[in-house]
Formats: structure tokens, C-alpha cells, sequence
């Protein structure tokens, strides 16, 4: 079942030369998390407020379980569309306790009724024992499952949340970000997840929406998105590609570093660029070799090489982390990979 | 967010409200009979317009050396029990100028005044002493009360220095003087000068002191013309000729006010190390213990030990208690429902014209909030003008109540409580009224469970601020006044204007001391005094 609907959304802000939002359309399914991402300022954060009624769309529509939420004629304030939304800063109420933020959704039911869905949210984020803590007593990732908390009580058709883990040390992040997605995906949360970190995106969404400039420039699940790249930004932003010059051969694109046999629906001597991210690169030591090993950064579980090509090309290479070369060293690049590659015309 | 239209037409009638009296002196000005305005130019406008300026000048010149220097030594300086100095040199603020200059006339007055007396004793003939009265006179009083206004800015510009700001200047070879004069002061300068353009304000507002002093300026000037010779006519002239001016004095502090502030807070903020005073350490606190004695000391000891007098003397006793059917406590009771009425309802406008100015900024929702803060620019002797004109000719029921003087204090009063509003408003996240509004709550709620409980303290700061600036109020006070309604500050200045000082000290100690409660919770929110 569809739960969200985006039609043709455009915005542009007062006295701004650019479109925030550029006549983007997408869907979601029921149960589904889709990733927004893309740099800062491609207009993901506006989609998601245009999503919550906090911003008024300029044309197009937002279509929630069938019903018309905003358009040229309509538009339903964000506190009749029944969204959870999960702000970067969490936006906890300072003044109220966690219960009362957790209950401040749930106005007009009883207090039984209220006393028990928060318990069962609290319980389900683990900060039951934290009930009566206010906000400034609590940790990062501890304000960040009582914001997930507020957001998912009311039961809404559809959560948004807006860079939520951006606040959070880089190592309490990666654990967050798997006890979040768990709980989404145990209560079969429909959401929609705007992030500007390609790993974050990956690893939440169900599939990824990749935004520039305010428009969509692709959008599918991770696989895709990573080794279908549609257009060369895709390829750019998803995974730190390099590009290399090529030329349309009969039996693959002749390259700097050789013949890549990848048949392309493109004619002969067509000049292309080729996407190659560090892991489809293998060198090894030759004293005749395409290229030289410039620098080396140890990363921990693999070495990163840089390697520059005789004709300036800069690519990068991965290698386990045992493997040390010496700086300077003249290497044959080449291409290892057992999947195709993302091939742009230039 | 979307902004509601409720909203914009609240802010914009409340602006209206404030505008009127200031275009209606205006039109006034310009409609008033061409032989006044060709008189006056020929008679009194330009002497007016030299004393008013001068002392302008003057007081700010004074009050910014005065407020810097002590700023320097309780934030930058080893000067021994700067904690105490803090607040010592801060209270004067509770102490209304005209007390200050009652109090330092009747020390200094040239037959009869308390120094003049003993020195006269101890030396067996008359000694020269400098009068009161007059341009040094009313420069020295003003200086010496409107300072706090500088120190507290400066302080607080000193605190938030980075230290690393100064340490740099020093590595790059600049001794702590040269590091005083080419990194710190200048840097502060933005802060320093819309200070200074407040105080200038408030000279150009100023009655009492000058009026005491017998120094003319326009507002002593507007104030004859109403009180004695109910020249309207000219009397508009004049005020739109002050208010002319005081216009341009607020529309720099405004200008500066909306540049980025050279300093500000940062998260690795530490302090600065302090100055070694050496030997110049006793010196220093003699400096020091000058200024507080002026300003806070002398006043509260004479006043204190006048209204002892007071209390010991049968006859004083039952004047200050049954003036006419009048008596002490209704003074007191006045005094503070008029100011705690025109804080409640100054704080209460100003909340729209807040949330207008800082949730949705735009060319209009700034002209909006700037003409809220425009009160500032009008002294209270023309409020009182332009409030006796309108009143009298469109809400006449509203002539002969104390309601009129709750006006003129929420018109005069109002930009204190507009930029304390904005500023609570601006510390706070608009994520979390967008967090009510997905959890159910209407713009309208989220207003009375989200935003006004999180900005309830910077409310009340804003709303002690006009209590307390009501509180000392005086020219407009004794304009619009009904027959009978009397405020301390009235009682205070009637008896003292009459000479009967020590009939009107206690008024004047209950005065201060009533405003000294909300400037010690005002204080108290000051980064310095934590």
C-alpha cells in the first residue's frame, strides 16, 4: 500500500535565486524507510518539512494514505496530518519531564491509556527508569530515543526525521543508528530519513533518494543507487568515485590503465568517463609500470593508496591493511572488479 | 513556518498603538502657527538646541569613561573585593538621577549646603566650593547615575572577550596598555557605542535633574510650557524638534544593534588573565570607592539618616503620613500598580511583535519591531504632550484617570520589553514549537504550552525592566497625573522642590528600595553576577 505521495513538489524561498525543491515526485510503500540524501543545501531538509506542513509547497502535492495534505487548494496544517517527525536538535521540551514529552502527543486520550503507551515506548527505547529525568539530565543518544519516543507515540502514518543522529559522538552514532533502525523496523514504521552521510543513508534505507540542487537526481534501493549510478553526481556523492577518460572500443573502453571489457550501448569512439571507486583499483610493483604510488593513509582495517597516473589522473586504491608499499614506488594500476561499472559520456 | 495572519495583524496594531502618539507630535509640530515657529526659531530654539546637545555630549562622554574604566578594574584587574564593587557600582541603577541630584545639591549648595557649612566651621571663613547648579553640575549628577548603564554593557563585553583575542596581541609584541587600546577597546567598540546612544537618549528624556539644576534643555524647556504656560503650540515645536532628533540618535543604536556584534561567546571560551595592578592597587581602589560613594554611598546615607530625622520628628511624621486625604500607603500603592500594570501590559504587546520579529524575519516584521522600540526616542515630557492632545480630542473619557500615566509608561517603557522578548525568543530552538505543531498543537497552543512557559524568564526580565524604569518615571508622571493621584516619585519631588528634603526622604528610600528588588532579580541574570 502506498502511504506517501509526492507529486511534482516545487518550493523556492523568498528572495533566494535557486529552487529549494525542484519539481520532485516519489512514492513510498507501506513499512518502508527511504533515505533522503544528498549535500547540504540540495533541498532534502524542505522536502521533509514540506512532508510535515511546516513549510507551504510553491506547486505540486503531498498525497498522505490517498488524502490531498497540501496542493494549490488544500493544505492541512502539520498538526491534522498525523506525522511523527524526529528533529536534528531532537527539540525536546525543556520543560517537561520525559514522560510528559512522550505524552505530549497523545492529548484527548485517557490517562490509563496515556500511562501505558509511554511506558510501552519508554520500555521499547530502554529509558523506562528515565521517566520522570528531564531533557538537560540526559545524555546525547539518551535525547535522541526519548525524541524517537515522542515522535512514535501518537502511532503516525508516517515519521520524518530530519538528520537525526548528526548531533551524536561519531561512535555513540553507529550504535544508535542500529537500535533505531531495529525499532522502525519492528514496529513496521512507513519513514522517511533525510541524512548528507552516503553511509548513514545506506545503511538505513530500504532504498535511497538522492537529491542535488533540489532535484531528484535518482532514486532506488542501495545496490542500485551504489553500482547503477544514473548520472556522474550519483556516482560522485555515493562512495568517493574517481574518473577516468575512456574511449568506446569494439570490445570494451580503452583507458589509461588499460582495456576495460564492459560492453556499452554507446557508438564507436564515443569519449566516456569511467567511475572507479577504490576498491575496483589493484596495483602492484613494476618498475614499468602506468603509475606511482603518491601517498598512503592507514585506515585501520585497509590501507588507502593514492596513485597518480602518467597523464596527472589521480585514483585511489584500497589494499588490506598488512600490505605497506613504499611512497614513490612506480605500480601497475589496473581494474579488479567482478560487477560492471558506471560508465557517463563526457 | 508559515506565518498566520492572526499574528501579523496583532503585531501591526500594536505598532500602530506606538505610532500614533509619535506622528500625531509630528503633525502637530508642523500644523502649529507659523509666528510660534518663527519666534521660537528666532528666540529660544537654538540655545536650546547648544545647552541640549552639550550636555548630550558631556554626560555620554563622562558616563562611557566613567563605565569603561570601572568595567576594566572589577573584569580586568586584580582589584581586591571586585566582587562586592560589582554590584556596588550596578545598584546606583535603582537610584532615579533627580534623587541623586537632591541629595548632592543639598551637600554642595552654595549658602547653606552641608560642605560649604563645614568647611566654613573648620576653617572659621567662607571656602570656595564648585556650585551644583548649571551645565558642570548637571554633568557631574548625570555621569555620576547614568554610568551603570555602560558598566554593565562593558562588563559583560570584557567577560565574553576570548582571551585568545588579547594573548594573540601579547605574542605579537604588544605590552597590556598597547593590548588595552589597539585590540581590546576596540573590539567592544559596536557594543560600547549603542550603549553610549542609549544614554544619550536618555539625557535628551531627562527633566528632573536639569530642572533641579536649573539647566535648560528642551525637555525642562517643553515641560514650562505645558506645566505653566499651556503654550501647546509652542510646545510642539519644540517636542518635535527633540523628538527630531532623539529619531536619529535611535536609528544609529538601531542600525549597530542589527550588525553582528564583534564579540560573542564561544564554547572554548576561558578568561582573561587579569592586569597586576602593583602599587597602583590602593590607588586604584580609592578611584573605585570615589564612584560608589557618589553614586550609591553618599545618597543612601543621607537619605537614610534624613529619613531618621523624619521618623524622630512629630511634626514631619504626620505631614508625610496625611497629606491632604492622602497618606503614605496609598503612594506606595500607587507606585506600583501604575508600573505593574504597564509592565503586564507592555510585556504582553510586546510578545506578538516578538514572535513576529524573530520566527519570521523579513523587511516588514523588522519595520514592525523597529517602530515598537521607538518609545525610546520619545522623552516623557512629549508623551505627555502627545497623550493630553489625543486623549482630549478622541478617548476624552479617558482624561483625569491614572490610566493616561499607564499609557504614557507602556508608549515611553514599551522597547525594553520588546527587545527582552526578542531576545528570549531568539534562545529558543523554533524546533520545538514545529515538534508541538506535528504533535498535535495549533499555532495557538503551542503559544501557551511551548513558547510562553520557555520564555517566561526573559518575560519577567523585560516586565521588571518597565517596573522599574515606571517606577522612577517622572515629567510625564506629573503632566498627566489626576488631582490626587500621587506616586512616590511625585511626593518626592514636590516636598524636594519645595525644599522640605527631609520630609521627602523616606518616599525616596521606599522608591529606591522598591526598585532595588527588581534590579537585584534584573542583576542576577547578568553573566557577571554568576
Amino acid at each position: 500500500m502506498t502511504t506517501l505521495q509526492v507529486k511534482n513538489l516545487s518550493k523556492k524561498f523568498h528572495g533566494s535565486e535557486f529552487s529549494a525543491v525542484n519539481n520532485i515526485s516519489f512514492e513510498l510503500q507501506n513499512d518502508e524507510i527511504l533515505a533522503l540524501v544528498g549535500p547540504s543545501g540540495c533541498g532534502k531538509t524542505t522536502t521533509l518539512r514540506l512532508i510535515a506542513g511546516l513549510e507551504r509547497p510553491d506547486s505540486g502535492s503531498i498525497l498522505l494514505n490517498g488524502e490531498t495534505v497540501a496542493s494549490q487548494s488544500v493544505f492541512i496544517p502539520p498538526e491534522k496530518r498525523g506525522i511523527g517527525m524526529v528533529f536534528q536538535d531532537h527539540a525536546l521540551f525543556p520543560h517537561l519531564t520525559v514522560f510528559d514529552n512522550v505524552a505530549f502527543g497523545l492529548r484527548g486520550k485517557n490517562q490509563n491509556d496515556i500511562r501505558s503507551i509511554v511506558g510501552e515506548m519508554l520500555h521499547m527505547v530502554g529509558l523506562l527508569s528515565f521517566s520522570k529525568r528531564y531533557p538537560h539530565e540526559l545524555s546525547g543518544g539518551e535525547r535522541q530515543r526519548v525524541a524517537l519516543a515522542r515522535a512514535l507515540a501518537p502511532q503516525p502514518v508516517l515519521v520524518l526525521m530530519d538528520e537525526p543522529f548528526s548531533s551524536l559522538d561519531a561512535d555513540l552514532r553507529t550504535e544508535v543508528r542500529e537500535h533505531v533502525r531495529r525499532i522502525l523496523k519492528t514496529i513496521q514504521a512507513t519513514v522517511v530519513f533525510v541524512t548528507h552521510d552516503q553511509d548513514e543513508a545506506l545503511y538505513m534505507g530500504d532504498r535511497l533518494a538522492v537529491l542535488q540542487k533540489g532535484q531528484l537526481e535518482q532514486i532506488g534501493n542501495p545496490q542500485e543507487i551504489f553500482h547503477e549510478s544514473n548520472t556522474r553526481f550519483v556516482a560522485e556523492f555515493m562512495g568517493d568515485s574517481d574518473f577516468l577518460k575512456g574511449k568506446v572500443m569494439r570490445d570494451g573502453i580503452q583507458t589509461e590503465i588499460g582495456l576495460i571489457k564492459q560492453q556499452v550501448d554507446l557508438p564507436l569512439s564515443t569519449q566516456v568517463e569511467i567511475a572507479l571507486r577504490p576498491d575496483d583499483i589493484d596495483f602492484h610493483i613494476d618498475g614499468s609500470g602506468n603509475s606511482l604510488i603518491i601517498e598512503r593513509f592507514f585506515r585501520g582495517p585497509f590501507n588507502l593508496y593514492r596513485l597518480r597516473l602518467d597523464s596527472g589522473q589521480i585514483l585511489h586504491a584500497f589494499t588490506e591493511h598488512t600490505r605497506i608499499l613504499p611512497v614513490g614506488a612506480r605500480v601497475q594500476a589496473h581494474v579488479n572488479t567482478d560487477h560492471s561499472l558506471n560508465i557517463f559520456s563526457s | 513556518m508559515i506565518v498566520s495572519p492572526r499574528l501579523l495583524i496583532s503585531a501591526g496594531l500594536v505598532a500602530l498603538f506606538v505610532a500614533i502618539p509619535l506622528i500625531y507630535i509630528f503633525i502637530r509640530a508642523a500644523g502649529a502657527n507659523p509666528e510660534d515657529w518663527q519666534r521660537l526659531l528666532q528666540t529660544r530654539i537654538w540655545k536650546l538646541l547648544g545647552n541640549t546637545l552639550l550636555l548630550t555630549l558631556s554626560v555620554t562622554t563622562g558616563a562611557l569613561i566613567t563605565g569603561v574604566s570601572m568595567a576594566w578594574f572589577t573584569e580586568r584587574t586584580d582589584l581586591p573585593a571586585r566582587k562586592i564593587f560589582r554590584w556596588l557600582l550596578a545598584m546606583p541603577l535603582a537610584i532615579p538621577a533627580y534623587i541623586g541630584a537632591i541629595v548632592h545639591l543639598a551637600m554642595l549648595r552654595p549658602r547653606g549646603g552641608y560642605v560649604p557649612q563645614f568647611l566654613a566651621n573648620l576653617f572659621g571663613q567662607e571656602i570656595f566650593t564648585p556650585s551644583p547648579f548649571g551645565f558642570w553640575g548637571a554633568t557631574f549628577i548625570l555621569t555620576f547615575f547614568m554610568y551603570p548603564y555602560v558598566y554593565l554593557l562593558s562588563a559583560a563585553a570584557f567577560r565574553s572577550l576570548h582571551a585568545s583575542l588579547e594573548e594573540a596581541a601579547r605574542t605579537l609584541g604588544r605590552n597590556p596598555l598597547q593590548t588595552l587600546f589597539q585590540v581590546t577597546l576596540p573590539a567592544l567598540r559596536p557594543g560600547l557605542t549603542a550603549g553610549a546612544l542609549l544614554v544619550a537618549l536618555d539625557i535628551l528624556a531627562e527633566y528632573g535633574t536639569v530642572a533641579l539644576l536649573r539647566y535648560e534643555t528642551f525637555s525642562s524647556a517643553i515641560f514650562i510650557q505645558l506645566s505653566g504656560r499651556y503654550d501647546r503650540s509652542s510646545a510642539s515645536v519644540l517636542s518635535g524638534i527633540l523628538v527630531g532628533l532623539a529619531i536619529l540618535f535611535l536609528w544609529s543604536e538601531l542600525r549597530l544593534q542589527g550588525q553582528a556584534r564583534f564579540t560573542q561567546v564561544e564554547s572554548n571560551w576561558r578568561p582573561a588573565s587579569l592586569f597586576n595592578l602593583g602599587k597602583w592597587k590602593i590607588p586604584s581602589l580609592f578611584i573605585v570607592l570615589g564612584v560608589v560613594s557618589i553614586s550609591l554611598l553618599i545618597p543612601a546615607i543621607v537619605l537614610l539618616i534624613w529619613s531618621i530625622q523624619a521618623l524622630l520628628d512629630p511634626e514631619t511624621l504626620i505631614k508625610i503620613f496625611h497629606t491632604g486625604s492622602q497618606g503614605f500607603g496609598s503612594y506606595i500603592w500607587n507606585s506600583l500598580w501604575s508600573s505593574g500594570l504597564a509592565a503586564l501590559i507592555a510585556v504582553t504587546l510586546s510578545i506578538p511583535v516578538a514572535l513576529l520579529a524573530v520566527r519570521y524575519p523579513n523587511r516588514l516584521s523588522q519595520i514592525i519591531s523597529r517602530i515598537c522600540q521607538v518609545g525610546y526616542a520619545i522623552p516623557g515630557v512629549v508623551i505627555a504632550l502627545s497623550l493630553v492632545l489625543l486623549v482630549n480630542r478622541f478617548l476624552p473619557f479617558l482624561y483625569g484617570t491614572p490610566l493616561i500615566v499607564v499609557m504614557a509608561y507602556v508608549l515611553r517603557h514599551m522597547p525594553q520589553a520588546v527587545r527582552s522578548s526578542e531576545s528570549a525568543l531568539k534562545q529558543l530552538s523554533p524546533t520545538l514549537e514545529e515538534a508541538s505543531r506535528t504533535l498535535g498543537r495549533t499555532s495557538i497552543q503551542t503559544m501557551f504550552q511551548v513558547t510562553l512557559p520557555l520564555i517566561l524568564p526573559g518575560l519577567l526580565a523585560g516586565g521588571s525592566l518597565v517596573f522599574l524604569t515606571s517606577l522612577k518615571e517622572l515629567p510625564a508622571t506629573l503632566l498627566l497625573r489626576p488631582a490626587g493621584f500621587d506616586t512616590l516619585a511625585v511626593r518626592v519631588w514636590a516636598w524636594a522642590t519645595d525644599g522640605f528634603y527631609v520630609q521627602a526622604a523616606p518616599a525616596a528610600f521606599v522608591l529606591i528600595f522598591i526598585s532595588a528588588l527588581p534590579l537585584y532579580f534584573l542583576l542576577r541574570r547578568e553573566q557577571i553576577f554568576r
